[in-house]
C-alpha cells in the first residue's frame, strides 16, 4: 500500500507492551488520517461511558497522508481521545516535524493505553519502542522537556510530543505540545497526565513509497509556487492576528467575557501593533512555505523577556476578553500556556469567566490568595497583571482559584453556583464544556448553529460556517431556510482538510479560490499520486462527512442528545452590547429551527441520531450496528 | 460626495494610513474607488490589488459601514455620502 505502511501501533501502559495491528486498504480509504483516523481509533479502542481520565480512556495519534512527502502543508497528525472538557470526542490537529518522524518511523497510528504507575516516556525508535522513567522531567515545561530528551540522545531527529506542569496536574484545559505547536482544545494534556505519560518521542529513518513520485513532486511544486504568492502574503505578514481589528470593526471580538463586541482597545493589542512593536520573527512547522506564525517578544519591562507565539485565537481570549489592553500582558499570559502546556482559549475564557465574577461580587480579592499574593488580588477586567498570574495559577492548580478555573468554565460555574447560590453558568462561555472561540455568534447565525452542533464543542476550527456570515454571502443578522446545509457544507469543508490532513491556510492555492469545486480536484490528484488509488471529487468530499460522522458516532455512543447542542445562555438571553453587532441574541425558536433544518440537512433524524442506513452508504456498517437508528 | 475608507491589515501596512478621508463623483462606484486607492497607493499593488489596478486580490473585501461585505458582483454600485467604507483582509483560524 502507497502512502501508507498499513501498521497501527498499540501500547499499552499498564503492563509496559505493545502490539501491531493490520489494517485493510478499504479503512484507509474510509478514515485516510489525521482526526478522522485518531477518531475512528477513539472508536474503536476506548471502553464506552470510561472516566475520561481514567485508564479506560486512550490516546489515539493519527499520521497525516502527506506527512514526509513533498506536498506543502502535509506536515501534520491527529490525536483523539475522550476529552475532560466535555465528555464527548475529544479531536485535535498538530504539525510540524513529529508529524514527519512519525510516518517516517514506519507508523500510520499509535494508540496508547492504560496508565502507568509511575510518570513514563516513550521512546519510538523506528519499529523500537520502548518505556522510560520520567520522573527528572516532571515540573518541566514543553520546550525543557523536548530539549532535555533531545539532548539525552545527541540528536535533533527525535521529536517529542510532550505535556507540561498543567497536564501533569491534570488541568482539563491542558494541551499537548511538540515542536512549538499544540494539540489543544478539549484536554488532551489532562488525559496524557492521568496515564502518567510526560512523553512520547519519535526518530523515524524510513522512507515514505508513493505511487507516482514525479506527479506528486510536480503537483507540489505548483501548489508551493502558489503558496508564495498573494493568496497567503495575509498570513505571512500578520498571521491571523490581522483578524483582532476585523472582528472589533465589525462588533464580533469577544470583549470582557462577551458582554460587548467591541474593545475600546483593540489598536494596542491588534496584529498591526504586534508588528510594529513586538515581532521577534515568524516561523513555519515542516512542510510549509507559508509561515504564518508570529512570535512576539517583550523586550523590557515586567514581562522581559516573554516569547509566545501569537495567533488572533490565543489573542482575543488573552487581551480583549479579558478586557486588556496591554500586549506586553497578552504575551505574557499566551507564553505561559505555551510554555506551561496551556490551551490558550479555554484558559483566556475561563479566566474572563473568573474576572467577571470578581465583577459581580461573586469573588473577593481572597478568593484569589497564591504564594505571589498571599492576600489575594483584584481580579477586574483589563488587570494584565492578574491575566497572566491566574494563567500560573492554572497550571499549577494553585490555590482556590487555580484548582477551580483548571476544571474550565462548566465545571467551575456549576461548584461555584451549587456552593454560593449564584448564577455564574449565565456567562460561562462553553458549548459541551468547550470554551467559545473569537467570534461572537449573536450575529452570526449560520455559525450559531454550527457551533451548537458541534461535535468537540465550542469550537472554529471545525465548523467554519462563520465564513458564509462574516463574508457577507448570506446575512449574518438574520436566520433562513439555507443555513442547515450551509452548515453541514462548511464543517465537511473543514474536515476534509483535517482528515488529510492539510493546512487550511494552503485552501486557496490550488485555483485561488477557497471553494470545492477548484480544491477536490486538486487534493483527488494528489491521493492519488501518493496512494495509487482512484479518488474523484465526490470521494474527496465524503471524507470530510465521514470525518465528521465518526466523531458524531462517538458522541451518540457516550449518550449525547438534542439538548446536548445548545449555545452559552449569554448569547441566547443578553443582547449585544455597542457596535454594529448591537442589540442581537440567538432567540430559542431560532436555535431550535436552526437545528431542525441542520439535522435535516445532515440526514438525520429530527432527534439528531444517525439512520442506519445512513453510515452503511458511508461505508460504517460495524458503527451502523452499534448507533444506527 | 465624502466618504472615509478605513484601512485594516495588510492595507494599513502598504498605505502607512489607518484611514483617508475621499471626495467622490455622483456615481462613484466601489471599482473605481479601488482604482483610486491603488493609483494614489501604488504599494497596494500585489497583496491587496491585483495588477490590473481595479480588483482586490481575494481575500481582501470591502466593508461597508461595518454592517455589509461588499462582494464581486456588486462592485459596481457605489457608496452614499457618509458612508464608512473598511478595506480588510479576512483570515481565518488560529
Amino acid at each position: 500500500m502507497n502512502g501508507y505502511s498499513g501498521k497501527i501501533l498499540h501500547i499499552d501502559l499498564n503492563k509496559h507492551k505493545t502490539w501491531v495491528e493490520t489494517k485493510p486498504e478499504k479503512w484507509y480509504q474510509t478514515y485516510i488520517g489525521g482526526v478522522s483516523m485518531a477518531s475512528r481509533l477513539a472508536w474503536e479502542n476506548i471502553e464506552p461511558g470510561c472516566d475520561s481520565l481514567a485508564p479506560g480512556n486512550v490516546t489515539c495519534l493519527a499520521g497525516g497522508l502527506f506527512a514526509g512527502t513533498p506536498v506543502p502543508v502535509g506536515g501534520k497528525y491527529g490525536m483523539a481521545s475522550k476529552s475532560p472538557l466535555t465528555g464527548f470526542i475529544g479531536d485535535s490537529l498538530s504539525g510540524s516535524w513529529l508529524a514527519v518522524s512519525f510516518k517516517r518511523a514506519g507508523w500510520d497510528g499509535i494508540v496508547v493505553h492504560g496508565a502507568s504507575d509511575e510518570w513514563v516516556r516513550i521512546f519510538i525508535d523506528d519499529d523500537k519502542v520502548s518505556f522510560h522513567d520520567a520522573s527528572h522531567l516532571l515540573g518541566l515545561t514543553s520546550t525543557e522537556t523536548e530539549e532535555a530528551i533531545r539532548d539525552e540522545y545527541g540528536d535533533d531527529q527525535v521529536r517529542t510530543a510532550c505535556i507540561g506542569p498543567a497536564g501533569e496536574n491534570l488541568v482539563r484545559v491542558a494541551n499537548v505540545s511538540n515542536d512549538g505547536r499544540k494539540a489543544g482544545r478539549t484536554g488532551q494534556g489532562a488525559v496524557w497526565g492521568s496515564k502518567k505519560l510526560k512523553a512520547l518521542s519519535i526518530r523515524g529513518t524510513g522512507g515514505i513509497s508513493v505511487a507516482d513520485p514525479e506527479t506528486l513532486l510536480k503537483l507540489s511544486y505548483d501548489i508551493l509556487q502558489a503558496a508564495q504568492g498573494p493568496h497567503t502574503q495575509k498570513y505571512r505578514i500578520l498571521g491571523t492576528t490581522a483578524n483582532m481589528l476585523n472582528m472589533n470593526r465589525l462588533g464580533l471580538l469577544p470583549t470582557r467575557n462577551y458582554q460587548a463586541g467591541v474593545f475600546e482597545d483593540a489598536e494596542l493589542v491588534s496584529g498591526e501593533y504586534l508588528h510594529e512593536h513586538y515581532k521577534a520573527k515568524t516561523i513555519a512547522c515542516a512542510q510549509c512555505p507559508i509561515a504564518c506564525e508570529q512570535v512576539g517578544q517583550v523586550k523590557e519591562g515586567s514581562f522581559a523577556p516573554a516569547m509566545g507565539h501569537i495567533e488572533y485565537e490565543s489573542l482575543y481570549a488573552l487581551s480583549s476578553n479579558c478586557g486588556v489592553g496591554d500586549m506586553e500582558a497578552s504575551i505574557k499570559a499566551i507564553a505561559n500556556c505555551n510554555e506551561l502546556g496551556l490551551d490558550t482559549m479555554s484558559t483566556g475564557v475561563t479566566i474572563s469567566w473568573a474576572m467577571e465574577c470578581y465583577q459581580k461580587g461573586v469573588f473577593t480579592e481572597e478568593d484569589f490568595k497564591c504564594e505571589k499574593y498571599p492576600e489575594g488580588f483584584e481580579a477586574e477586567f483589563g488587570n494584565g497583571e492578574a491575566m497572566v498570574t491566574l494563567t500560573e495559577m492554572i497550571a499549577h492548580r494553585e490555590g482556590y482559584m487555580g484548582d477551580l478555573l483548571a476544571e474550565g468554565t462548566k465545571r467551575a460555574s456549576a461548584k461555584v453556583d451549587e456552593e454560593r447560590d449564584t448564577e455564574t453558568y449565565k456567562w460561562a462561555m462553553n458549548i459541551k464544556g468547550l470554551e467559545t472561540p473569537g467570534y461572537d455568534a449573536r450575529s452570526l447565525k449560520t455559525f450559531a448553529v454550527g457551533l451548537a452542533a458541534g461535535v468537540r464543542g465550542g469550537c472554529h476550527n471545525r465548523s467554519a460556517a462563520y465564513d458564509p456570515d462574516i463574508k457577507g454571502w448570506v446575512d449574518r443578522f438574520s436566520v433562513d431556510e439555507t443555513r442547515g446545509e450551509l452548515a453541514k457544507s462548511t464543517e465537511e469543508y473543514a474536515a476534509v482538510y483535517d482528515t488529510l490532513p492539510l493546512c487550511k491556510f494552503i485552501r486557496r492555492c490550488f485555483t485561488g479560490k477557497a471553494d470545492r469545486e477548484g480544491a477536490w480536484p486538486a487534493i483527488a490528484k494528489l491521493i492519488n499520486a501518493t496512494t495509487g488509488w482512484e479518488f474523484e471529487y465526490d470521494d474527496v468530499d465524503l471524507i470530510g462527512e465521514r470525518a465528521h460522522t465518526i466523531k458524531k458516532a462517538f458522541n451518540i455512543r457516550e449518550g449525547w442528545t438534542r439538548e446536548d447542542d445548545h449555545l452559552p445562555w449569554r448569547w441566547q438571553h443578553e443582547p449585544m452590547e455597542g457596535g454594529p453587532s448591537a442589540g442581537y441574541v440567538v432567540t430559542d425558536e431560532e436555535l431550535e429551527y436552526l437545528k431542525d433544518i441542520y439535522y435535516k440537512a445532515k440526514g438525520w433524524t429530527k432527534e439528531g441520531l444517525i439512520p442506519e442506513e445512513k453510515l452503511i452508504e458511508l461505508g460504517m456498517e460495524d458503527v451502523a450496528e452499534e448507533i444506527g437508528v | 460626495m465624502r466618504v472615509q475608507v478605513e484601512f485594516l491589515g495588510v492595507s494599513r501596512l502598504a498605505t502607512g494610513l489607518k484611514e483617508v478621508a475621499l471626495n467622490l463623483e455622483k456615481g462613484t462606484t466601489f471599482r473605481d474607488i479601488v482604482h483610486m486607492l491603488a493609483t494614489r497607493y501604488p504599494k497596494l499593488i500585489g497583496d491587496v490589488v491585483q495588477p490590473n489596478g481595479e480588483t482586490l486580490q481575494v481575500p481582501n473585501i470591502l466593508n461597508l459601514n461595518a454592517k455589509r461585505m461588499i462582494q464581486e458582483n456588486q462592485m459596481d454600485e457605489g457608496p452614499s455620502d457618509g458612508d464608512r467604507i473598511i478595506l480588510m483582509s479576512m483570515s481565518a483560524g488560529g
